[in-house]
């Protein structure tokens, strides 16, 4: 805590049943992403970059693969002395028994022994399911700076896409007057990224109040943030302008994918002063045989490619084999394709092998094809 | 846990890389896009069990500092293993004293400390990858007093010119260490890679030591042969030796064939280094890459072809790349076309520049140029 005073909790309790298979047996924040990351190295990686030393990981669902990757932090550079990342499945207390996370709001209730042993001033709340580069310091500058109670961070949407917010309308001067969760008529179309930085004190009381309230889901959006505009405390609201998604469907983890081979795409990777870090694989430079094609592509070390590749991402260990193409999808860790094989439109799962001569995926499909079982081909 | 700690030896001194060896010791060059020499030997020690590492350095040791740290990402046990970066000043009147052995003898109270009855040593110019427990493993059954890594080659007149041959007995015995002159392509190449007690180790350094200033470890041991029984084991698979520009041009070139990458790199015992946290690679309209290999972080919107490129490297619009090595964060200009070129780290290659070398002489572009 020796750096600024906040500490950072990151809610990874959902299972995240939209990406279907692909959350069969990880939790969603360890779902891949992007080639070589994992989703969940975003907020980890924020966080490092912006100067926080302690994070807590709350989740519930397939813990154990996102507990021995975050465990020691080392990847993010979080492991100083003063530093660390800690996953906090639900437990067993002196007190309580043994319950699962409520709702979000709980799940930081039920951590308050955790977080009041580092004694923070601030506490950053955020979801380990978008893909963003955001600095949390400018944010909790902006949050000293308005003496807020609460902070949330805020991006402007289409008006058109507004009902599918959390709303936050504000007046002149950023105060947040009123939350709306997925108003019909918006009155403003600034979304709530689920960011929020609270002032720890505060939210303390009121958590320790919503834990006793028998009426209460809690949750941030539908039973914290509303008692703090009850009761008028200060919230205000902090715009991002930058590269914001969820991918919380097979459809939206895909486009995110996708974003990246856009030249114009502002989630700019390559940006030595605000690295992704993440877990290192022992492999190869990628391969790039000599019949091969790639024509707009994004690929990570370990990747081999004997056939042909249009605006696609190759994942780690990934391979295309001779002949065969792969136009418009996501080859997730270790997918193979072998000899002969189309793959259009597609997400292939991790390790799922698409067998010789198969055709998968179509090029008018409406939604993206997601394999996650090895198809069998001619070998 | 292999009773042997491991010695990644100095630079030999008749070696010299033309251009890059002036920035860093050889040890420490950049080898297949993402890799240093060093991973080599440091990785094939740590997955045979070996996790006490010694590496002497003598000249520029800023880089090889920075890369090795504190040998985490060799796997090293940050408790129960060690890997120590060993100085030893080179000598300024003569580079003909700059030996191993006087790199020992500057270090020999560390040595003596070591706990480890034996002593594996590997030399830091060559890319092989062996499986140290079973070589330790071998020698110890063998009976014999030192054993010697060796390599059998059919091309001998041209290459390995800087490296020693064996000649060996029907039992394997070690009757010779000489210079290869080229007289002839069939040799078996010693790879500078010795097995042999920790306590004869000592000894041998000591009495090298006394003998002549000049003297080296093989040497030494050359001298020893009525005394001392001194074997050759024979190492299959990839071995490239680092000895010039050229050697080095074509390791990488050579690594790009799956068949060869695969006898150095596999599953069990991967090759280790640091990673530098860069993105994947982007492949933009217009790209067109054939048998390369091509590391994280690069924007690629020319031609690659039969080339490794390293990490972070540009190669824009029109830029046609035939057969080179590029080394990290270069950045090659439009329409630019090189062929059989080695560029050094950070170089900058612009207006319209064409630079074509024969593969028999490839060129060299230095560190932070720009063209």
């Amino acid at each position: 805590m020796s750096q600024n005073n906040m500490l950072a909790m990151i809610l990874a309790g959902g299972r995240g049943s939209r990406l279907k298979d692909l959350t069969n047996k990880v939790a969603k924040p360890a779902v891949s992403f992007g080639g070589k990351y994992r989703i969940i190295d975003f907020p980890l990686s924020n966080c490092a970059n912006s100067h926080i030393d302690i994070v807590g990981v709350l989740t519930q669902y397939e813990s154990v693969l996102l507990n021995s990757y975050v465990a020691g932090g080392g990847r993010w550079g979080l492991d100083t002395r003063d530093s660390g990342v800690f996953v906090l499945p639900p437990r067993e207390k002196a007190d309580t028994g043994l319950d699962v996370y409520r709702g979000t709001a709980d799940a930081i209730s039920q951590n308050i022994d955790f977080v009041d042993s580092y004694n923070p001033e601030y506490i950053l709340v955020l979801s380990g399911d978008h893909i963003y580069k955001m600095n949390y310091e400018e944010m909790l500058q902006y949050h000293k700076d308005q003496n807020a109670d609460l902070t949330v961070a805020v991006r402007p949407v289409p008006w058109k896409e507004a009902p599918r917010f959390g709303i936050m309308n504000t007046d002149d001067e950023g105060r947040i007057t009123e939350f709306q969760e997925k108003p019909k008529e918006p009155k403003s179309n600034l979304a709530s990224m689920g960011i929020y930085i609270f002032t720890w004190k505060t939210l303390r009381k009121a958590l320790v109040a919503d834990m006793k309230n028998p009426d209460s889901s809690h949750d941030f959006g539908n039973d914290v943030i509303p008692a703090f505009l009850n009761e008028g405390k200060k919230l205000v609201a902090y715009r991002f302008e930058g590269y914001w998604k969820d991918v919380g469907t097979i459809d939206s983890l895909w486009e995110a994918n996708m974003d990246l081979l856009d030249s114009k795409n502002e989630l700019n990777l390559n940006d030595p002063g605000w690295k992704i870090y993440t877990e290192d694989a022992s492999a190869l430079p990628q391969y790039i045989g000599p019949d091969a094609s790639v024509d707009v592509a994004y690929i990570t070390q370990g990747a081999h490619v004997e056939g042909s590749v249009k605006k696609s991402v190759l994942f780690t260990g990934s391979y295309i084999g001779k002949g065969a193409k792969v136009i418009d999808s996501v080859l997730m860790p270790g997918a193979r394709v072998e000899d002969g094989a189309v793959v259009t439109r597609a997400l292939v799962a991790n390790n799922v092998k698409i067998g010789k001569n198969c055709v998968v995926g179509s090029a008018d499909s409406e939604n993206i094809t997601l394999v996650a079982k090895n198809v069998k081909g001619d070998d | 846990m292999a009773n042997a700690f491991g010695i990644v030896a100095p630079s030999k001194r008749n070696i010299h890389v033309e251009g890059m060896q002036d920035y860093r010791p050889l040890a420490a060059f950049s080898f297949l896009g993402r890799y240093r020499i060093i991973d080599f030997p440091i990785s094939c020690m740590s997955n045979s069990g070996i996790d006490h590492i010694q590496v002497y350095v003598t000249s520029n040791p800023r880089s090889l500092a920075e890369h090795l740290g504190s040998g985490r990402h060799y796997n090293i046990n940050s408790k129960h293993g060690k890997l120590q970066l060993l100085f030893s000043t080179a000598s300024s009147e003569n580079d003909i004293y700059n030996t191993d052995v006087r790199s020992y003898m500057d270090n020999i109270e560390i040595i003596q400390r070591m706990n480890q009855e034996y002593v594996v040593i590997a030399p830091s110019y060559m890319v092989f990858a062996q499986d140290y427990d079973a070589l330790l493993n071998d020698h110890i059954e063998s009976g014999a007093d030192i054993s010697l890594l060796y390599q059998r080659v059919d091309n001998a007149k041209e290459h390995y010119l800087d490296c020693d041959v064996l000649t060996l007995n029907k039992q394997k015995g070690v009757l010779s260490i000489e210079p290869n002159l080229g007289t002839a392509n069939n040799k078996t190449i010693f790879m500078d890679t010795y097995v042999m007690k920790k306590d004869l180790f000592i000894t041998l350094v000591k009495e090298a030591s006394k003998i002549s200033s000049m003297y080296t470890l093989s040497q030494i041991i050359s001298e020893k042969f009525n005394e001392l029984d001194v074997r050759g084991i024979q190492h299959k698979g990839f071995c490239a030796a680092i000895t010039d520009l050229k050697s080095y041009f074509d390791a990488n070139l050579e690594l790009i064939k799956p068949e060869q990458a695969d006898q150095l790199f596999n599953g069990d015992a991967p090759i280790y280094t640091r990673t530098t946290d860069s993105c994947p690679t982007k492949y933009c309209d217009g790209a067109v890459v054939r048998n390369s290999l091509i590391s994280n972080g690069c924007t690629i919107k020319g031609t690659v072809e039969n080339s490794v490129i390293g990490r972070g490297v540009n190669i824009n619009e029109g830029a046609v790349v035939r057969n080179c090595v590029i080394l990290a964060y270069s950045d090659i200009g439009k329409n630019v076309e090189l062929e059989n070129q080695v560029i050094d780290k950070w170089a900058k290659i612009g207006h319209e520049a064409k630079l074509i070398a024969d593969a028999d002489k490839p060129g060299y572009i230095k560190r932070n140029d720009v063209l």
